[in-house]
C-alpha cells in the first residue's frame, strides 16, 4: 500500500536575478512503513521536494497525496530541519509536548506519558527540564526527533537532520533512527547528500540530479540488519552509487 | 577591576561638584552636596507647603504608573496586530510615523483644550473628595494622556520589531507540528518577540520620566516632582531642586534596570541558539 504518492511535482522560485527552476518533475510512490532516502548533491532541489511534501512549499504543478490513516483520519506528518528547530524558549519536556498541545484535543495525562515514553526512548530522560542551549548538537537533535515522533506520525520527512553533527554522533543517531523506524513501522522519507548514510539507512535510495532535480536512479538496498559499514555489500553499494554521483557532476548542466 | 569602573563614575562626580562650590572665589549659585544630602535624609518633612518629598514622589509614581499602564495595554496590541498584520501596518504606520514627532510637550496646549483640568476624582464624580488632600485629585486627566503619548510609541516600535524578528524557521517548524494560527501566535511568536517587547518598555518608561516634567506643568498642577523642581527654581531653593533631580535619575534608573533585567532573562534564552 501506498503511503505517499508524488505526481509530477514542479517548483520554480522567483529571484530577483530570474526564475530558478528547483524542482521536477518529479513523479514517486512510497511504500508504506519503507524507508526511502533521497540522494543528491547540494542544490539539487531534494530538500524543497520534501518542503513541499510537508505542505511548506506550494508547487507550480503536480500533485501529492497521502494516504489516510488506517481508521480514514487525516495522516500525521512528522518533520524534522536540518537544526533541530527547537523552541530556545521551552525545556525539552515543553517543546516535546508542543505538537501534542497544538493538537488541541490530547488530555494532560496522556501528554505526560507520551512525552516521557519517548523521551526514555531517545535517551533524553534525564534532560526533559533542560533548554535547548544547554544541551549538545546531537541530543538538540534527538530532542527534534522525538518532538516529531510524538505524535506517532503516519509519516514521517526528516532533512538532512544529522549532517551538522561529527561522524561518531551522526553513525549513532542513524542507528537509533533505524531501529525506531522498525519499531514504529512509520513511513520514513530522509534527504542527504551523504551517499555512505543512504546506503546504512534507506529501504530504497532515490537519486536526485542537479538542478532542476529529477530522479536519475532508484535503488533498493539488500542489506541484513545489524547493518555494517564495513561488509562487502555495503561496500558495493557504495561503490556503485558514487559512480552514479560522478557521472551527475560530469554531465553538462 | 573592569567592571568597578561604573561605580566610580558617583564619586568623581561628587567630587567635581565639591570642588565647584568650595574653590577659590567661587561664585556659584550651586548648594553642596551637604546641603542637598540633608534634604534627602527628610523625605517626611514638609518642603516649601508642597508636602513632602515622599508625597510628592508618590504622586508622581501614580501618574507614571497610570499614564505607562495605558501606554502598555495600548501600544502591545498595536504592536501585535502591526508586527503580524502587513495589512495592518500599512494601514497604521503612517500615523504613528506622523505622530511621533509631536512630542509630549508639544501636546501639552492640546491635552488642555481636551481635558480642562480634570482630575480623576472629578471624572468618577467623586466631588466629596475636592478639599481633602486625596491622591485622586492630583492626577489631571490631561497629565495622564501626555505620559501614555510619551510612552506608547517606543512600546509600539518594540513590539512591532519583536513580532517582525521572529524566525521562519520556529514558525515553519510550529506550521509542521500542527500548529494553528492562534496557537503560534500565542506560544510562538508572543515569547520570540518577549525580549524586544520589554525593550520597548524599558525605553517607554524613560521616556515617562522626561515627560512627567513637562506634564507637571499643566495648570492646576501644585504637586509632583516635576512641579517640586520648577516651583523650588523659581523659589531659588536651589538645594530642594537638586534633591528632587537626585530622586528622579535614581527611581528612573530603577525603573529602567528593573524591566532590563526582565528582559534580559527572556534574551537569554532566545538568543543562545544562534
Amino acid at each position: 500500500m501506498k503511503a505517499l504518492s508524488v505526481t509530477g511535482l514542479m517548483k520554480t522560485f522567483k529571484e530577483k536575478s530570474g526564475d530558478v527552476h528547483a524542482l521536477g518533475p518529479v513523479s514517486l510512490d512510497v511504500t508504506q512503513g519503507s524507508f526511502l532516502c533521497v540522494l543528491g548533491p547540494t542544490g539539487c532541489g531534494k530538500t524543497t521536494l520534501l518542503r513541499t511534501i510537508a505542505g511548506l512549499e506550494i508547487p507550480d504543478s503536480g500533485s501529492i497525496e497521502l494516504m489516510l490513516g488506517a481508521d480514514g483520519r487525516q495522516p500525521v506528518v512528522g518533520y524534522v530541519f536540518q537544526q533541530g528547530a527547537l523552541f530556545p524558549w521551552m525545556s525539552i519536556h515543553a517543546n516535546v509536548e508542543f505538537p501534542l498541545l497544538a493538537r488541541g484535543n490530547i488530555d494532560r495525562i496522556t501528554r505526560r506519558l507520551r512525552v516521557g515514553a519517548i523521551l526514555e526512548m531517545v535517551g533524553l530522560s534525564d534532560f526533559s527540564s533542560s533548554y535547548p542551549h544547554q544541551l549538545s548538537g546531537g541530543m538538540q537533535q534527538r530532542a527534534a526527533l522525538a518532538r516529531s515522533l510524538v505524535t506517532q506520525p503516519d509519516i514521517l520527512l526528516l532533512d538532512e537532520p544529522f549532517s551538522s553533527l561529527d561522524t561518531r554522533t551522526s553513525q549513532d543517531l542513524q542507528e537509533n533512527l533505524r531501529n525506531t523506524w522498525k519499531e514504529a513501522a512509520t513511513t520514513v522519507v530522509f534527504v542527504t547528500h551523504s551517499i555512505e548514510e543512504a546506503v546504512y539507512l534507506a529501504g530504497e535510495v532515490v537519486v536526485l540530479g542537479h538542478r532542476p532535480g529529477r530522479i536519475v536512479r532508484r535503488q533498493v538496498i539488500n542489506l541484513q540488519d545489524p547493518r555494517s559499514r564495513l561488509s562487502q555489500e555495503f561496500t558495493e553499494y557504495l561503490v556503485s552509487l558514487r559512480r552514479t554521483f560522478e557521472e551527475l557532476v560530469e554531465e553538462p548542466e | 577591576m573592569k567592571n568597578r569602573l561604573p561605580g566610580l563614575a558617583i564619586p568623581l562626580l561628587l567630587l567635581l561638584w565639591w570642588i565647584l562650590i568650595t574653590g577659590e572665589g567661587s561664585d556659584t549659585l550651586l548648594p553642596s552636596p551637604a546641603e542637598v544630602f540633608s534634604i534627602l535624609v527628610h523625605p517626611f518633612q514638609d518642603q516649601i507647603s508642597t508636602g513632602s518629598l515622599i508625597w510628592s514622589m508618590t504622586v508622581s509614581l501614580v501618574r507614571i504608573a497610570l499614564g505607562f499602564s495605558l501606554a502598555v495595554v495600548v501600544g502591545i496590541p498595536i504592536g501585535l496586530m502591526m508586527g503580524a498584520s502587513r495589512q495592518v501596518r500599512k494601514y497604521l504606520s503612517l500615523m504613528i510615523e506622523m505622530a511621533r514627532p509631536l512630542s509630549a510637550i508639544a501636546l501639552l496646549p492640546l491635552s488642555i483644550i481636551l481635558f480642562k483640568s480634570e482630575t480623576l476624582s472629578q471624572f468618577f464624580g467623586m466631588s466629596y473628595l475636592r478639599y481633602q488632600k486625596h491622591l485622586l485629585n492630583e492626577m489631571q486627566l490631561g497629565m495622564i494622556f501626555i505620559l501614555f503619548w510619551g510612552g506608547v510609541f517606543p512600546i509600539i516600535l518594540g513590539t512591532i520589531q519583536g513580532v517582525r524578528s521572529v524566525r521562519k524557521l520556529h514558525l515553519e517548524a510550529a506550521k509542521v507540528l500542527g500548529a494553528r494560527k492562534a496557537f503560534i501566535f500565542r506560544y510562538v511568536m508572543i515569547p520570540s518577540a518577549l525580549p524586544d517587547i520589554f525593550h520597548g518598555l524599558k525605553l517607554g518608561i524613560g521616556r515617562c520620566w522626561m515627560v512627567i516634567i513637562a506634564a507637571e506643568m499643566l495648570p492646576g498642577t501644585n504637586s509632583g516632582i516635576g512641579y517640586l523642581i520648577r516651583y523650588s527654581y523659581q523659589l531659588s531653593r536651589y538645594d530642594i531642586m537638586l534633591a528632587c533631580l537626585v530622586i528622579v535619575a535614581i527611581i528612573g534608573a530603577f525603573f529602567s534596570k528593573g524591566l532590563e533585567a526582565l528582559g534580559e532573562k527572556s534574551l537569554v534564552l532566545r538568543s543562545r541558539e544562534r
